[in-house]
């Protein structure tokens, strides 16, 4: 299946070629992990960011055990500074 | 060092232009900029004096490192009583005129009294003239420079002053300076124009030197190897931020009934660099202050075919654009997603020197009134002040600049246009600033940062934006708060711009800045002093002001009505849990007043 995944501010610069501006559709298997799925994009370790699953902040305790429909809104933030 | 060691005093009702020696036990306690032109507020004017009469000063600061060559050196900071809040006022700008008025060689220029008729103030190292300004009373902000600039046959002078709603004491009026950087906060604008004074036009061939230049040098460039983190901020500037705040749930809209904007994606980074239909694009190029190796600054032009400036070729050059703040004030606030619309109220904004935050909020506020009946066609003047009219929004926009119609209402500032139509919880203000482009439900330490800002709402005067990301629980908030405060004032007198620190500089980068411009000992331990000094000076000229723990608070809407969507959803701001604990942790009372021994620690006895 197909996940559309969107990334925001200098999180684009991680999408794969040929992205849109801000999202991708990621093609995986049924009823995948989250965790499997961030995997798929290559943010660089220790690069903070915030993922909002259906309008829901998750953890990163959560990721393994979360799992992705293919309809899920999944959001991925960095972080807010003041402008 | 990098202190002028003088400053320039122009006294309006005598006519008197002094050049005194700069205190410089002050300046060792209270650093410059914000921090030394409070205490120069402090100590020669009466907190409970009219912000609008002849009693109160107004006082541009430059910091130590203003005119250096250190990155971003090129800040200045407008110290006064506020004619929106009744409170201590520091509004910080960038641009050029800082720099230009340090090596004109002054690190500080005091203006008082008040002038019997319009006049403005030119400066040429030290000669000092107090001009008549009856030619360019009633000038927008760019005709003046322009005139000015003709006349002194000088492009390279440098102003910082009123437009027309300046004249007109619109409450948020703000200082411009090179045409399109301010100084936007608290209604410094109308001080000056109380004192019927139009603008300040320098030129400084003096220079600004440090002890060692070859040192300085070295350190300058050692510091600046490490912002290496600046490429987004250049390529979008703040605007970026528009889409994070609104994935968040914090990007205030239609007056803050909503946190998400579902419009936001046509005043993202992404709507102001892409053609629109007509082959138009609103991005033209990035612009840097003085001595910024960012350039975080959008210079934008308007679709010449789009209704707010058709058959208007003056507003169909380039000019400064949207910022992340003014999309979100002329953009969500109002429900506004037309980018030419809100590129049009920001350059009139510029053009007759109005804070666009306020214009925005107050605007949203208003749109609110309408919305459940309270205004109508006939009080606008026949406006359909609908949330989403970005008609709307350009017509009241004008109107406010040039005080006229229903823009005499607007100019009044949210607060007390709520009061006058009998509905205050409307205005989402704090001490009667409006909000910045955050929401204190999703963003608690924000909401606790804004309710006890010095200078009402403000964004800046705190950096909660980590701790807020990480979690909306309230532990740890007082306390993130707090010492952030402390560090930001101390930041703000140094002279330097606070985006570096979004672009890779930590505080010990601007601490060893500091110490290598200032000639003297500034530890880690000494820089978190001096900003607690600084920000408990500014806490008493409040409390003088009549300010108190009344003021510390924020409006009903965000105290008791849950955000609707995203991270913040079903959430209120705790303020009344936090607002103790911060309290206690400042060393101050349970009503919010300094105790003696937290005086004693900082020398403020």
């Amino acid at each position: 299946m197909k996940i559309s995944i969107t990334l925001f501010g200098g999180l684009r610069q991680y999408l794969p070629a040929g992205s849109g501006y801000n999202n991708c559709d990621i093609e995986v298997d049924e009823g995948v992990s989250l965790q499997t799925l961030l995997a798929k994009i290559p943010i660089p370790d220790g690069k903070p960011f915030l993922v909002m699953h259906n309008d829901t902040r998750i953890t990163p305790e959560q990721y393994a055990e979360l799992n992705i429909a293919s309809d899920d809104q999944v959001v991925l933030l960095p972080p807010i500074k003041g402008g | 060092m990098a202190w002028q060691k003088q400053i320039l005093r122009v006294n309006l009702t005598t006519g008197v232009c002094a050049i005194e020696p700069l205190n410089m036990e002050w300046a060792e306690s209270y650093l410059g900029s914000r921090g030394l032109g409070s205490k120069y507020l402090f100590e020669e004017m009466d907190p409970a004096a009219d912000a609008l009469s002849a009693e109160n000063k107004i006082i541009f600061a430059t910091g130590p490192l203003t005119g250096t060559m250190a990155s971003t050196g090129g800040r200045y900071t407008v110290v006064t009583k506020g004619a929106l809040t009744g409170a201590i006022a520091c509004s910080n700008s960038g641009g050029k005129f800082g720099g230009e008025l340090k090596m004109a060689g002054y690190d500080m220029l005091i203006i008082e009294g008040e002038s019997e008729k319009p006049v403005y103030l030119h400066i040429e190292d030290e000669k000092v003239e107090i001009c008549d300004a009856s030619e360019i009373w009633g000038k927008t902000v760019w005709e003046t420079e322009d005139l000015l600039a003709a006349k002194y046959r000088d492009p390279l002078m440098k102003f910082a002053g009123i437009g027309q709603a300046g004249e007109t004491l619109c409450r948020y009026a703000c200082i411009v300076n090179d045409k399109h950087r301010a100084a936007g906060r608290s209604g410094v604008g109308a001080v000056m124009g109380a004192k019927k004074i139009k603008t300040i036009a320098v030129r400084g061939s003096i220079g600004v030197r440090s002890s060692d230049p070859k040192a300085f040098y070295k350190i300058v460039n050692e510091v600046n190897a490490r912002m290496d983190d600046r490429e987004g901020m250049s390529r979008e500037g703040t605007l970026a931020m528009i889409d994070v705040t609104n994935g968040f749930g914090s990007l205030p809209t239609n007056n803050n009934r909503s946190v998400r904007f579902e419009g936001a994606n046509k005043l993202n980074p992404e709507a102001m660099h892409t053609p629109n239909e007509n082959g138009h694009t609103n991005f033209v190029t990035n612009g840097a202050c003085f001595g910024c190796t960012i350039g975080c600054g959008r210079i934008c032009k308007i679709d010449p075919t789009h209704f707010s400036v058709k058959d208007r070729p003056e507003y169909h050059g380039a000019s400064g654009g949207l910022e992340y703040e003014t999309a979100y004030a002329l953009g969500s606030a109002c429900g506004v997603d037309d980018i030419d619309a809100a590129t049009f109220a920001g350059f009139i904004c510029n053009e007759y020197g109005m804070d666009p935050i306020s214009l925005g909020g107050t605007i949203a506020a208003a749109m609110e009134l309408y919305d459940i009946g309270v205004i109508d066609d006939k009080v606008t003047g026949g406006i359909k002040l609908e949330f989403g009219s970005a008609e709307a929004l350009c017509q009241i926009a004008e109107l406010t600049g040039k005080g006229e119609g229903f823009g005499v209402d607007i100019a009044m500032g949210s607060k007390r246009l709520c009061e006058k139509y009998g509905h205050p919880d409307l205005s989402m203000t704090v001490k009667g600033q409006e909000f910045a482009a955050y929401d204190g439900r999703s963003m608690q330490g924000m909401g606790l940062a804004y309710a006890t800002s010095n200078r009402g709402a403000c964004h800046l005067r705190a950096d909660p934006y980590e701790h807020d990301f990480e979690t909306t629980e309230i532990a740890g908030k007082a306390e993130n708060v707090r010492d952030s405060q402390h560090d930001v004032a101390f930041l703000d007198s140094s002279g330097l711009c606070l985006f570096p620190g979004g672009c890779g500089w930590g505080l010990e980068d601007y601490r060893t800045l500091v110490d290598a411009a200032c000639d003297s000992d500034w530890t880690d331990e000494r820089l978190k002093l001096t900003g607690e000094r600084i920000w408990v000076l500014e806490k008493l000229f409040n409390l003088k002001a009549g300010l108190g723990k009344k003021d510390d608070t924020l409006p009903k809407r965000i105290l008791e009505e849950p955000a609707d969507v995203g991270t913040g959803k079903g959430l209120v701001c705790r303020l009344d849990e936090m607002l103790p604990e911060y309290y206690e942790l400042c060393g101050w009372d349970a009503d919010g007043v300094p105790t003696s021994e937290t005086l004693t620690r900082l020398g403020l006895n």
